[in-house]
């Protein structure tokens, strides 16, 4: 892999500069948010709905349409089905992901409520924003805090200890790809804890009910009851919405795992987390996040996780004034001599890939010239794991 | 709703409501039923407004049509309303100015207030069609079942509007009490129902009212002029300590209301109408009121509430304490708070503060 950029190491002053100006991007762009965000977020709930009745109408059509009309049938499925995914993806990403980060709370609306929404997907509302909003942007990249670091199931950075297991992780991380809304419900329970006997089983159970209750309340929707509304049809249905549910999940992992495993993103030890200033908590969110350039599709489609730098420095910010707010930070990290992690899809993917082949074996984090880097960096815990 | 009474809620509807439920959700359900209908909803009390006219020079009165969601009030009770201004719902309490009618719809008279929000989009910029939400009805101010004996009321500003209410109640009785009415206000011009309140005084030998203006001279018979005293008080009602007061305006002319006459009459009702506090200070301490259980506290002004209420024992949930995760937002429902890492003030009830960031600047109600 390439070497590893540099970055210019600050002093605690610079720092806090650094932090200063960053935080004036934030008051600045707080200070403006009005009817058109409110119109943008409503536009998206617009696309959520419309996409998704376009798409489950297009099923049914399919299927039932298709048993008298054979020429219907799979055009129809197939339309229905991409356009069910679109409206998952779009409500899961731009609009759930965001809104449940209290985004919009600042518009008073019961439907976009921050502590309330519940999205379209195996995973409650309420385990999210624990594992998510709260554990993983708080603690970003830091190894043995953000559980998004591998998830508990694959090893992406060197510095996580390497056991046999993971010379299975190319396989296990396509099945955790299609199965991603899966791996996203049961995140929080740490079944591992409760399969080491670390959790007894009543407070497993007590811990589940919720997440049984989400799981089954998707599995009676999307497999049982909008499949029956076809009658004897009810196969085409069926399969439409396993396979929408299937895209969606591959696209969100692909997403995600971009945001912070690609080649250049950074992991952090316990110990360099404590007594952070403001200054260090934006730099770990820069070192460990990458973004992705493609254009207003991508973001759209990202939920605007295209911008995870921006979106880890300003998680409670509308979502649609990254892409605005991105020309200001690059050009604030550039004058502080801080590497602006950002590539195309294909390219951040690549890197993603490689790492979930290289580090199913052992390896080593390149030691000598990092160590002395990040030494000389606030972020005294940092290593680079370019390996 | 709590979540237990959320289920239990939803345990009880009928199947085909939890179908659907399953099926699209409340969210979905409201997006297309506000296309057929704009006031439809899954389980939100709205209303659209079915007509407007204009009360006095700043005062309008909004018919409104409920959906199936209101539960309904009490005559004297108030309501709060909220629309959307500049993408952001603002919600602002108002007085029900008509009694229960046979077809459902309520009324609401709104005056314009100097620099008020909502009062301003109300007698500007809604129309007839627009929907508002609707809060459930609130307010102790109400007339005994069997009204009877001689009563007083004492309406200052918009303080009208929940006594309005009354008097069309006791008329549509046929007037069974003996009523005086003292309405103050600025000038002639600023009185809302002044034709209604003479129709009704000439119609019922028991009704009396006075307008009483203080930046304007008295000119008509029922009109007279000054601020509210012990002397006006007992010049007009010779025999006020022997009546049931009902009183209702800025806090302040309740206040003096209180002093004058609260001790000596058989029966006492008041509700004042406060502006929301703007005076900040910057120390000293503050009282938080926990509206969900009903704890008051004292805390210190410029510290983060999410600490100052963990000093005060109580265990707020709280996850990054540095304004990120929105673990620790709650909803304020009153009182004014300075955001500590930008400084803005905010005076608006919010459905989501965050604790860890904001301090108290005034006192505050939590849904804590
Ligand atoms: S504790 Fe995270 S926002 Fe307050």
């Amino acid at each position: 892999m390439t070497a590893k950029p540099a970055n210019r190491p600050l002093s605690p002053e610079q720092l806090g500069h650094f932090a200063a100006e960053l935080d004036a991007l934030r008051a600045r762009t707080a200070a403006t948010l009005g009817q058109r965000d409110a119109d943008y977020i409503r536009a998206i709930v617009a696309a959520v709905r419309y996409t998704g009745l376009a798409g489950r109408t297009l099923l049914f059509v399919g299927a039932i349409g298709g048993a008298f009309l054979p020429l219907l049938l799979w055009p129809a499925c197939i339309a229905g089905t991409l356009l069910l995914a679109l409206s998952k993806i779009l409500e899961n990403m731009e609009l759930g992901h965001n809104v449940m980060h209290g985004q919009y709370d600042w518009m008073r609306d019961p439907h976009l409520d921050g502590k309330t929404y519940e999205w379209d997907i195996a995973g409650t509302g309420d385990n999210w924003r624990k594992t998510h909003n709260y554990q993983h942007h708080t603690w970003t990249n830091v190894r043995g805090m953000d559980d998004d670091v591998g998830y508990g199931l694959l090893r992406l950075f060197p510095e996580q200890r390497w056991k046999p297991f993971y010379l299975l992780q190319p396989a296990i991380a396509v099945i955790f790809a299609i199965l991603f809304e899966w791996g996203v419900a049961i995140q929080d329970l740490r079944l591992g804890r409760w399969f080491a006997g670390k959790v007894n089983n009543a407070t497993m159970r007590e811990q589940f009910r919720p997440v049984g209750r989400k799981m089954a309340h998707q599995v009676v929707k999307d497999y049982v009851l909008f499949p029956l509304l076809a009658g004897p049809f009810f196969l085409p249905v069926l399969l439409g919405n396993i396979v929408a549910n299937v895209l969606r999940n591959l696209w969100t992992y692909t997403i995600i795992f971009c945001g912070h495993f690609t080649a250049d993103a950074e992991t952090f030890a316990k110990a360099s987390v404590a007594g952070e200033s403001r200054g260090q908590w934006y730099l770990r969110q820069l070192r460990g996040s990458s973004n992705l350039a493609g254009g207003r599709l991508l973001n759209l489609l990202s939920g605007n996780l295209s911008h995870q730098i921006e979106h880890h420095f300003y998680p409670d910010l509308p979502a649609n004034r990254y892409a605005a707010m991105a020309v200001e930070v690059r050009e604030i990290c550039s004058r502080y001599g801080q590497h602006y992690n950002t590539g195309s899809l294909p390219r951040q993917f690549g890197q993603v890939i490689w790492r979930i082949l290289r580090h199913a074996f052992p390896s080593r984090p390149a030691e000598p010239l990092s160590a002395a880097a990040s030494v000389a960096s606030p972020l005294t815990g940092a290593q680079s794991s370019s390996a | 709703m709590t979540a237990p009474a959320r289920l239990k809620a939803s345990r009880a509807r009928r199947p085909l409501q939890r179908l659907v439920q399953t099926l699209v959700g409340p969210a979905a359900f409201d997006f297309w039923a506000s296309k057929l209908h704009p006031a439809w909803s899954w389980s939100r009390p709205l209303a659209k407004i079915v007509a407007r006219h204009s009360e006095s020079r700043d005062s309008v009165t909004l018919l409104l049509q409920p959906n199936r969601h209101w539960q309904g009030f009490r005559a004297g009770q108030h309501l709060n309303i909220s629309a959307e201004i500049d993408g952001i719902r603002v919600t602002r309490s108002y007085s029900l100015s008509d009694t229960p009618r046979p077809d459902g719809r309520i009324a609401i008279t709104v005056k314009a207030i100097e620099g008020g929000k909502l009062s301003r989009y109300l007698c500007t910029t809604a129309r007839v069609g627009d929907v508002l939400d609707l809060g459930p009805a609130f307010g102790e101010m109400a007339l005994p079942a069997t009204p009877g004996g001689s009563l007083l009321f004492l309406a200052a500003g918009s303080g009208i509007t929940p006594l309005m209410a009354l008097i069309r109640n006791l008329a549509g009785q046929g007037m069974p009490v003996s009523l005086t009415l003292l309405y103050w206000a600025r000038s002639r011009e600023e009185v809302c129902f002044a034709d209604e309140l003479r129709r009704l005084a000439a119609q019922h030998r028991g009704f009396q009212v006075r307008f009483v203006l203080t930046r304007a001279n008295a000119v008509a018979d029922d009109e007279c002029q000054g601020r509210i005293g012990a002397e006006q008080l007992s010049a007009l009602v010779p025999d006020a300590v022997q009546r049931q007061v009902y009183a209702c305006g800025p806090g302040g002319f309740v206040d003096t209301v209180r002093t004058l006459l609260a001790a000596q009459v058989p029966q006492f009702q008041a509700e004042a109408f406060t502006p929301p506090p703007r005076l900040i200070e910057e120390s000293g301490t503050v009282q938080v009121t926990l509206a969900a259980s009903g704890q008051t506290l004292s805390v210190p002004r410029g510290q983060s509430l999410l600490t100052a209420l963990e000093a005060a024992g109580l265990q707020p949930a709280s996850g990054c304490r540095m304004g990120i995760c929105n673990t620790c937002a709650c909803g304020k429902r009153s009182g004014t708070t300075r955001n500590l890492h930008t400084d803005v003030v905010q005076h608006e009830p919010v459905s989501a503060l965050r604790l860890c960031v904001s301090s108290a600047a005034s006192d505050l109600v939590l849904d804590l």
